[in-house]
């Protein structure tokens, strides 16, 4: 593709000065052709400079920051092509073709994975959340993460992350796409384990590496199920043969549409896969996790999108299957919200369960099939997704100020940090109502599954605002080696989570009207029962209420309670390790062990046996002749007796 | 002439029209090892020139190669640069030598390989002639064996392997070498003996006339018959790639060899293992690969999910280097065992690029080692800071060894694995787990090793040399040029290729063939 530098350059400079009937005119229809190539060239350069030329932190930040820049007026310049086109711009790109058999099926005559750039207004808004939360993070960073280590690798992996997540939404070539994808997942793993110097946080990433890496190897199965029964691998063409190809079953679509979601469910943080996120959200560098949680929730929502197609070919039991995991996942993520008190892990298992009820949504609009309210679902993680940014960097600062992560030691921000206890509030109040168009669009309130999502959307609320009322009211306690007195606001700092969340809040509002939907998908959706959105919006209300009761109450006695519950669940989670490492882990590295160590015993064993036999030949050639002779005469005669008929059988 | 006109003829096309090609490769090394072997080295006074002999050897012998590669005709089905001479007519005997797409990847393979072994041989001071010489039959062996079309000959040079290798690690090892050399040596010779075994079957059921790897794998066997030389095939084959559970020697050997056998052996002579079984079983014998299919998808999945685990509790970084070098074997494997196109395709795409990412983190570890002065990955910590280089070629040797994108190793991966979904889902899902326990191994590695907490109490440290990041540089290169450019660069605005015809379509030569003759596609499903 880089050969391809020199057609785009033409391609640029025609698109500025083609068509020129009186002066100067700029068709962005035209530049698509080399706008959305650039979409991806413009983050890898950005990298490669940061790789070649940077080695302080500020020139690292600088680069990373004009990286994202550089990419966020590309994606504008590609909305404004986009929209005035009216369609998506497709192009291809070969990566390679190769001949792989002269006979048989024509498809699987050809391997070829092709960089298929589809860019339609769903893959350009989803890129856009995702630069808007990076150059967010960046600039937080700059100011908040001066103390981290290896800032030239910190954005150096930060850039090539945009450029992966660009390149899984631009994809509509599986195997590309997947590509991307497990390029943004060891980027990810690397991110996260950003502070490899201290054991805790390099220990709590392995099980980020270890846990999404087995689900990621699930997807790649997926994407290998299908492309080994239809010899497809383009998204289009998959979709318009998924029941026409000869052979295809219905059980074979179940079994690869079960792996592609489980491939997707890990990256989008679902139950039981949330562990990554959760176990990381405190020891990794906060820019860092922001980042991965809100570009790994739109990226993970948008392909479960665009494969809820071929899940719709499956069938209904797969789907209900699919659609009790979300909401299965909703619920218990906004349960262990409530338990603890370590706030980002709070903020973590929250948010994900709004994007677990946005899951819910997609797949409920599958599942009701023909209904296209599924893109209410994406809506609401696109709104989720900085919203959870923000308050991950928000919480972040106090932290940090109040070298605490325990909320029961925390208070009196609203007092000393207003702006950052604001930009937290805002950001719970988004988390806890992003939804509420998704579901008042997608799903009965008067259904099992619409009870279940309810009952999830009151505790994810709770959860949600906990954070900001733990750390914004009550007394702040004083403790060793710390000064109450000389906790405030970070000087420049709160400028960048604030102005995220408003972001967030502007998608939540945009969800809840059909017109924001329709642009998003090019289709007419029906508008939500106000009666409905009401509904739904009353249940974060309470929950918000029913938090803000309990702490108005006491303080101490909710975050006690919490951390009661908290203290059960470590337990019953080490518990859980242990079994499992007793019983698997153990057990399997005993038995390497073992294998390991038997392995020279019984080299040794064999060839003390082969010395033997040969010192045996040798003796044996030195013996009488004559009595062995008699004797092996002796025995032959015994060994064919015994096998001759008549005598054994 | 237009320029398109002028480079439609590839560079370096019909240079070379010699009937000896494949010979060179073979003999040219052991004449540079016969000269090594006999120059006079007063108080080792020639010792730069034995060390300058070694490597323009290699450099020359890549250079015929890569014109080879060039000329190449991929869309031809039948071997090229052939070499016929009648040897022993008695026994049917031929100096018979040929190359198809298989055999040019595996020879791009040993070239870079061999290069990188004397670079990464500089550091030896002791006994230098003696070393070089053994390197160089070593290599000449591989090369021999890699393009021998008698199986005569291919046992010739398959056995000449073992000595020169085990010398080499009998002689400059580290502490344990006599173990790890003896071990090689029967695990080795237990493989070659196999390899009779199960070439004198071949040759007794096709009438005893001839060693012709043509003509014996063209005749019709029954079932029986192939299952019978199939199996003692696997055996040669899992001996040497290694495959779980005749893996004994990899540990050891790779450990304690001297950094540049450990690249030779881990690069190119472990992966004759495979090759074999793509030569014989595969291409010759389809009914007996059809039935070992599950046997060595399961011996794929074990060989990974074992190398991944041992890797965790290796406490020696050399130890856990040879057990993650065992991984691409899996996975070649699982290509082969999918007896699928795409399969194949991949496995043998999987041949060259496991060959690179095991000889890489083999021989980062071993470098490692060195320059750290100590094996023990307790002591070790936090080098990254103190040696960038070998940390970013161990990072690069790390994702290469998972298949990340951008890299070759990601697209012999996702060819295997999905050639791998449609005969042999278990098997291919098994190996990916295989691949997170791996990736689990190497994750604990790097973090201890490079990136956690500095230990106050290791001995001193220093970053790799100029050799050394050369010797490593070279083979991250090949992955990652292989990953940007499968199909090779071309002019822009054209397809013409530019000075690579791309190592993915030369690869591939013969391979449809295999695939369509012996392996038509059914769809799963499908009612026959």
């Amino acid at each position: 593709m880089l050969w391809h530098a020199g057609d785009l350059l033409a391609a640029a400079s025609g698109a500025a000065s083609g068509a020129r009937p009186s002066g100067f005119t700029f068709d962005p229809v035209a530049a698509l052709q080399w706008a959305v190539p650039l979409l991806l060239i413009a983050p890898f350069a950005s990298f490669l400079l940061a790789l070649s030329s940077v080695r302080t932190r500020r020139s690292a930040s600088a680069t990373a920051m004009l990286g994202a820049v550089v990419t966020l007026l590309l994606t504008l310049l590609v909305a404004w092509g986009v929209i005035k086109k009216g369609s998506a711009f497709v192009a291809t790109y070969k990566y390679v073709t190769m001949s792989v058999a002269f006979s048989g099926v024509a498809n699987f005559q050809t391997f070829s994975i092709d960089l298929v750039m589809h860019a339609d207004k769903l893959t350009v808004v989803a890129l856009l959340v995702i630069e808007v939360c990076l150059i967010a993070a960046i600039g937080w960073h700059q100011l908040m993460g001066r103390n981290e280590p290896g800032a030239a690798r910190f954005h150096g992996e930060l850039t090539l992350l945009l450029f992966a997540c660009a390149g899984i939404l631009l994809s509509w070539d599986l195997a590309a796409m997947f590509g991307f994808w497990a390029l943004a997942g060891a980027l990810t793993y690397l991110m996260l384990a950003h502070r490899w110097g201290l054991d805790e946080p390099a220990m709590r990433a392995r099980v980020a590496l270890a846990l999404p890496f087995l689900t990621d190897l699930c997807l790649l199965c997926g994407i290998g199920w299908f492309y080994a029964r239809y010899g497809l691998a383009n998204l289009s063409s998959l979709l318009a043969n998924l029941h026409t190809n000869p052979g295809w079953t219905v059980r074979s679509i179940v079994l690869g549409s079960a792996l592609l979601f489980v491939g997707v469910a890990g990256r989008l943080a679902l139950w039981p896969f949330v562990a990554w996120m959760t176990r990381t959200a405190v020891t990794a560098p906060p820019a860092a996790s922001a980042v991965v949680q809100a570009a790994w929730s739109i990226v993970a929502i948008v392909v479960l999108y665009r494969l809820t197609p071929i899940f719709v070919g499956s069938n209904t039991q797969t789907l209900q299957a699919m659609l009790v995991a979300c909401a299965v996942a909703a619920v218990i993520m906004a349960v262990l919200g409530l338990f603890g008190n370590e706030p980002r892990r709070i903020i973590t298992l929250a948010a994900s369960s709004a994007t677990a009820i946005a899951a819910a949504v997609v797949i409920n609009a599958a599942y009701h099939s023909p209904a296209a309210y599924g893109i209410a679902g994406v809506a609401a993680v696109l709104a989720v997704a900085p919203a959870r940014a923000a308050a991950m960097l928000a919480v972040s600062a106090i932290a940090g100020a109040m070298r605490t992560d325990d909320l029961t030691e925390m208070g009196d921000a609203w007092r000393r940090m207003r702006a950052t206890a604001g930009a937290l509030l805002l950001s719970a109040l988004v988390i806890g109502l992003a939804a509420t168009g998704a579901l008042a669009f997608g799903v009965s309130s008067r259904s099992r599954i619409g009870f279940a999502l309810g009952e999830a959307v009151l505790l994810l609320a709770v959860g949600a605002v906990r954070v900001f009322l733990g750390a914004s009211f009550g007394p702040l306690r004083r403790r060793r080696t710390f000064d109450p007195e000389r906790v405030r606001e970070p000087q420049g700092a709160l400028g960048f989570p604030y102005w995220l969340v408003v972001a967030g809040a502007a998608l939540a509002l945009a969800s809840l009207a059909t017109g924001w939907l329709g642009f998003i998908d090019g289709q007419k959706h029906p508008a939500a029962p106000a009666a409905a959105l009401g509904l739904w919006a009353a249940l974060g209300v309470a929950g918000f209420i029913a938090c803000g009761l309990a702490f108005w109450r006491g303080k101490d006695g909710a975050l006690g309670v919490s951390a009661f519950a908290g203290a059960w669940l470590q337990r019953g989670t080490s518990a859980g390790y242990h079994v499992v490492d007793r019983f698997l882990i153990s057990p399997s590295m005993d038995l390497v062990r073992r294998f390991g160590d038997w392995l020279p015993a019984g080299d040794g064993a064999i060839g003390r046996f082969a010395a033997a036999t040969g010192q045996l030949a040798l003796a044996s050639s030195r013996a009488p002749a004559l009595p062995i002779v008699v004797a092996l005469a002796v025995v032959l005669a015994l060994v064919f007796a015994l096998a001759a008929p008549g005598i054994v059988r | 002439m237009t320029l398109a006109a002028i480079t439609t003829q590839t560079i370096g096309a019909g240079i070379f029209s010699s009937a000896f090609l494949l010979s060179l490769l073979i003999w040219v090394p052991v004449v540079a090892a016969v000269a090594i072997a006999t120059m006079p080295n007063p108080r080792g006074r020639y010792d730069a020139l034995v060390k300058q002999i070694a490597f323009f050897t290699n450099l020359g012998t890549m250079f015929i190669l890569f014109i080879a590669y060039n000329q190449f005709e991929n869309f031809l089905p039948t071997m090229q640069y052939e070499e016929k001479v009648p040897w022993l007519p008695a026994l049917g005997v031929t100096y018979h030598l040929g190359v198809d797409g298989p055999g040019i990847a595996m020879l791009m393979l040993s070239g870079l390989i061999g290069i990188a072994s004397v670079l990464a041989s500089l550091g030896v001071r002791e006994r230098l002639r003696s070393y070089f010489a053994l390197l160089l039959l070593a290599e000449a062996s591989v090369n021999g064996a890699i393009v021998a079309r008698d199986f005569f000959v291919l046992v010739l040079f398959w056995g000449a392997s073992i000595v020169p290798i085990a010398l080499l690690i009998l002689g400059w090892g580290g502490p344990r070498r006599v173990a790890a050399a003896w071990r090689l040596v029967g695990y080795w010779g237990f493989g070659t003996a196999a390899l009779v075994v199960g070439v004198l079957a071949l040759y007794a059921a096709a009438g005893g006339r001839t060693f012709d790897m043509e003509t014996l794998l063209q005749t019709t066997l029954s079932p029986r018959i192939q299952l019978g030389i199939s199996v003692a095939m696997v055996v040669a084959a899992a001996t040497r790639l290694p495959l779980f559970p005749l893996h004994g020697w990899a540990r050891d050997a790779l450990a304690e060899a001297p950094a540049g056998v450990t690249v030779l052996v881990a690069g190119t002579t472990s992966r004759l293992g495979a090759f074999l079984l793509l030569r014989v079983v595969i291409a010759g014998e389809p009914a007996a690969a059809h039935l070992l299919s599950p046997v060595l998808a399961a011996l794929a999945a074990l060989t990974v999910g074992y190398a991944g685990l041992a890797a965790i509790r290796s406490l020696d970084i050399r130890h856990a280097g040879a057990y993650l070098a065992m991984v691409p074997g899996g996975v070649t494997i699982l290509g082969l065992a999918a007896v699928s196109p795409l399969g194949i395709a991949g496995s043998v795409l999987s041949l060259f690029t496991g060959g690179l990412a095991a000889a890489l983190i083999a021989g980062v570890c071993a470098t490692l080692s060195e320059r750290a002065q100590t094996r023990s990955v307790e002591l070790l910590g936090g080098l990254a800071p103190r040696m960038p280089n070998i940390a970013w070629l161990m990072t690069l040797g790390a994702f290469g060894l998972l298949g990340v994108p951008i890299l070759a190793s990601f697209t012999a991966e996702v060819m295997t694995f999905f050639g791998a979904m449609k005969n042999q889902p278990v098997g291919g899902f098994a190996v990916a787990m295989g691949l997170a326990v791996t990736a689990v191994a190497l994750a604990i590695l790097l973090g201890r090793v490079l990136f956690g907490a500095t230990n106050p109490d290791a001995p001193g440290v220093s970053d790799a040399s100029l050799g050394e990041t050369w010797y490593l540089g070279i083979l991250a290169g090949a992955l990652l040029w292989v990953g940007l450019f499968p199909g090779g660069p071309k002019i822009p605005g054209t397809d013409v290729p530019l000075f690579d015809p791309g190592f993915m379509l030369q690869m591939m030569a013969g391979v449809s063939d295999i695939a369509s003759t012996n392996y038509s596609i059914p769809i799963p499903g499908a009612s026959p």
